[in-house]
């Protein structure tokens, strides 16, 4: 039996090869148990009626057609293959970082998920492109829908290196820039930046009528605060630091990224928006398969 | 008040900084590490910060504390409370010091005074269970009462003599652990003069010294010697000044009470004051200071026996130079002229002065004649050399001699050269190992020959025997044919040991003959180490007394008497609160453990 890469420890899979191949394995064994294509975009058309079969989902059940004959009839939909989705990605020196060995950094694990996502989009025919940013827009690739698009993006990924600071905001407003019309939108960061900067240009991009994904990436070291009795802790963007005791600490640590990761899912589902934690150890599979069950309950 | 039992514990306290030491050195250098996430971090670090802040603060504080409280309580605190009258039975010696320099006078009144006051009102706070001592200088402890004391007290005054602070606090010592009773105290008020402590053993009980009144400068006489025994009929006093006052001051000599000499003199001079008997006879000399608040030792005595010149003959046997020198002296009526002290080339007379013969052949002459009278020492070889005489009467010392004959056998050598007897003496002989001539020495030809043949007729050929000095109070052994010894109030019999003690008033006296003849004297002067009243340091007393013993103002002894009673150690308590504070810390750190999450 072949194995998944999907839902194999992301460093381990990382260890196979790039950034195709890995994207590649990860989204075929993603596609390989779905019947019809997994981030279905707002623009999704109807087409016709059929007779109802067990197995079809109640949701799609036409209840005024039902009235009406008191028969049956599902709804059928005609997806659009011109979904425009822009793809933003923090490739600021915080992301740059592993809490330990054995474990991809927050950036790679990043470029691999946005490799990954990149060719689902492109295999359901939506166009789509990329920024990377760090305190300033770094990279630019206009969304296409063409399949070999996928590898300009694939190319622009990789040369993606950790820049300096994180300044969200500018990426975001070029995003207004790059889709004009209604689209999707998502943003791959470890959200350390300006939180209400960044959720102000988010929730003006849902007001533009695009749908916001957001991705927070976080090490599983992140969670909580280890180290020797005491230490000067430094920001790695900033050179900022705090010289603190883990030990007495930790507990207060603890509470203020459990509360930091509940106030981002608050704002962003307040905001009409997907939130998705994601741990660097995650499976790369159990992260699509969890924001496609979700952009299916939004659809 | 509180007071420590073992005070050099409490440089322990120095440990107390170790906890804020640690503290601070573990600060200094934290390891750096990289982490992103420090927005985190510092908003918890923020929020949190001032409990942190107080908590490490309190564990810090608390650390401390238990260290300060673990050294006090080692330290062993007690709080001395007022004990009153009220107070269970106490053991209490009290040790007065009215020695000699307990008469000094300050402000109007002497320090005895003050002391016994003092004593007066200890005894006074005596309850009816405690037992009570007196000691005074006389050595000899007293039991006492409350109705007792005072009477005892007013008969006390200052002696003329020395108190032994170790000595007697011994004794007190003694006496108050042999009640077995539970507090037992030594109470010491004295001026504690530096040179009343002896040394030796510390006491086995806890001494209490009252703090010494002011002591005035002083200044006094610390010996006198009369030179010579004999005046015939001139002679000196040498007299030796000693005390700590910067001034000067008169010295007089008197002689039978009449003033016949003075000077003036400072602390530690040595003068000689020079007079001339004007009778003959035994006389009684006295050095005398001016006045100054310690009255007692600016009189010192010494005992003269005043006679005409000695009468001297020298023979021809003696040599040229010693008869000329004779003749010279007889001339000028420092000698006279007789066979009392005869100089010769053999033993001629009752007194006579030897020197060896021209002729070698005579030696053996002399060393027989030596030996019929009874004198052990025998002329040897004759020797050649250069040597300097080493000793002996005046002029003779630092004299050259190259030819001597070895002198053979023992007894009084009064002068050596090369290490050798040259000048000896045996009862009435003396022995001169080389003729006072040209080729023998060179002492003739100096102008110390003279004054060295006057002082061998005069002190060395002529001795006044019978002189006897003593301290006041103290037994001394006189000569077998003093049977009486005569005092102001008449003559008192000498045991037949030929013991006395000596009378406590300073002064002369002198001793008896069987037919009722003065056959000696007997000098009593003061211990001189009573004129030096600088008072002992707190180190010198405890080094004396043991560590518990406490040099003490008017109230602090009201506190400490009888204190057994009334301290109250801090020790157990200190020690709990050492405890509880380890209990604290280790609450409150494990307070903020049992916050963490797992």
């Amino acid at each position: 039996m072949p194995r998944r890469l999907d839902l194999l420890d992301p460093y381990e899979v990382a260890q196979l090869g790039g950034l195709e191949l890995v994207a590649r394995g990860v989204v075929e064994g993603f596609l390989s148990g779905l019947h019809r294509s997994p981030f279905r975009g707002f623009s999704v058309e109807f087409a016709e009626h059929r007779p109802y079969r067990p197995g079809d989902e109640l949701r799609y059940l036409d209840w005024k057609m039902m009235a009406r004959s008191d028969r049956l009839f599902v709804k059928q939909y005609e997806e659009e293959t011109n979904l425009r989705a822009m793809i933003v990605l923090d490739v600021s020196r915080s992301m740059d970082w592993a809490g330990r060995g054995g474990r991809l950094t927050k950036l790679d694990y990043a470029k691999r998920l946005v490799a990954a996502l990149s060719l689902v989009l492109l295999r359901q025919r939506d166009a789509t492109g990329l920024i990377g940013f760090d305190d300033d827009v770094r990279t630019v690739v206009r969304a296409r829908a063409r399949y070999r698009h996928w590898w300009h993006l694939l190319a622009a990924v990789a040369g993606l290196d950790a820049g300096v600071g994180t300044a969200a905001e500018p990426a975001l407003r070029r995003v207004t820039d790059l889709l004009r019309r209604r689209g999707l939108v998502i943003f791959v960061s470890d959200l350390l930046l300006d939180r209400e900067l960044a959720l102000r240009a988010l929730q003006f991009l849902r007001h533009r009528g695009h749908q916001v994904m957001v991705f927070h990436i976080m090490d599983p070291s992140e969670l909580y605060i280890d180290g020797p009795p005491e230490a000067r802790f430094q920001d790695p963007e900033t050179g900022a630091s705090v010289i603190a005791r883990p030990r007495e600490l930790r507990g207060m640590y603890e509470e203020t990224v459990r509360a930091t990761v509940l106030r981002w899912r608050a704002a962003c589902r307040g905001g009409g928006m997907d939130y998705h934690h994601v741990l660097t150890d995650m499976p790369f599979g159990y992260v699509l398969r969890r924001a496609a069950a979700r952009r299916s309950r939004l659809g | 008040m509180i007071g420590f039992l073992q005070p050099l514990a409490l440089l322990g306290l120095l440990a107390a900084g170790i906890p804020p030491l640690l503290h601070l050195l573990g600060r200094r250098q934290p390891p750096t590490v990289v982490f992103p996430a420090i927005r985190y971090l510092s908003a918890a670090e923020r929020e949190h910060s001032r409990r942190l802040k107080l908590r490490n603060l309190l564990l810090l504080v608390l650390r401390v504390a238990a260290i300060v409280f673990v050294v006090l309580a080692l330290s062993r605190p007690v709080v001395r409370v007022p004990a009153g009258s009220s107070h269970p039975p106490a053991a209490l010696a009290i040790v007065l010091d009215n020695s000699l320099s307990s008469g000094a006078v300050v402000q109007g009144r002497s320090v005895f005074d003050v002391l016994r006051d003092r004593a007066e009102a200890i005894v006074g706070r005596a309850g009816s269970g405690d037992r009570l001592w007196l000691l005074t200088a006389d050595g000899i402890p007293q039991p006492v009462t409350q109705e007792s004391v005072a009477r005892l007290l007013d008969s006390l005054a200052p002696l003329p003599v020395r108190l032994d602070l170790d000595a007697a606090v011994r004794v007190a010592a003694s006496l108050v652990a042999g009640t077995g009773m539970p507090t037992r105290e030594v109470v010491v008020l004295s001026d504690l003069q530096a040179t009343a402590f002896s040394g030796g053993a510390p006491a086995d009980a806890r001494v209490l010294a009252f703090e010494p009144p002011p002591v005035p400068d002083n200044l006094g006489i610390d010996s006198v010697a009369v030179e010579p025994r004999n005046w015939s009929p001139s002679g000196s006093f040498l007299v030796s000044v000693g005390g700590e006052a910067a001034r000067r001051t008169a010295l007089r000599l008197y002689l039978d009470g009449s003033d016949v000499a003075r000077t003036v003199v400072s602390a530690g001079e040595q003068v000689s004051l020079a007079g001339t008997a004007r009778r003959r006879g035994w006389l009684v000399g006295e050095a005398r200071l001016d006045p100054d608040e310690l009255r007692a030792d600016d009189r010192r005595w010494g005992a003269v026996l005043a006679t005409d010149p000695i009468a001297v003959r020298a023979d021809s046997g003696a040599g040229s130079f010693v008869r000329e020198g004779i003749t010279v002296l007889q001339e000028a009526h420092r000698l006279g002229s007789g066979d009392a002290v005869v100089l010769s080339d053999r033993p001629a007379g009752q007194r006579s002065v030897v020197v060896p013969p021209s002729d070698p052949a005579m030696v053996g002459a002399l060393n027989r004649a030596l030996a019929e009278r009874g004198v052990p020492w025998r002329l040897g070889a004759l020797l050649q050399g250069e040597w300097v005489v080493d000793g002996g009467p005046v002029g003779a010392h630092g004299a050259a001699v190259v030819r001597r004959y070895r002198l053979d056998g023992s007894g009084t050598v009064l002068a050596t050269v090369g290490g050798e007897p040259w000048l000896v003496r045996h009862g009435d002989i003396t022995i001169v190992a080389s003729r006072l001539e040209e080729g023998w020495t060179a002492l003739p030809t100096t102008a110390a020959f003279l004054p060295f043949l006057e002082a061998l007729v005069t002190r060395v050929a002529v001795t006044v025997s019978g002189m006897v000095s003593a301290r006041p109070g103290e037994t001394v052994r006189v000569p077998p044919e003093a049977v009486m010894l005569a005092l102001a109030g008449g003559t008192v019999p000498i045991a037949g040991d030929r013991r006395l003690v000596a009378p406590l008033e300073p002064g002369v006296y002198f001793t008896l003959g069987a037919a009722g003849d003065t056959v000696g004297a007997v000098e009593v002067n003061p211990d001189p180490r009573e004129s030096l009243l600088a008072p002992a340091s707190v180190r010198q007393l405890r080094a004396s007394w043991g560590a518990g013993a406490a040099l003490l103002g008017a109230a602090a002894m009201d506190r400490e008497l009888f204190g057994g009673a009334g301290r109250l150690a801090l020790a157990t308590p200190l020690l709990v609160a050492a405890l509880a504070t380890v209990i604290a810390e280790l609450l409150v750190s494990t307070y903020g453990a049992a916050r963490r999450p797992a």
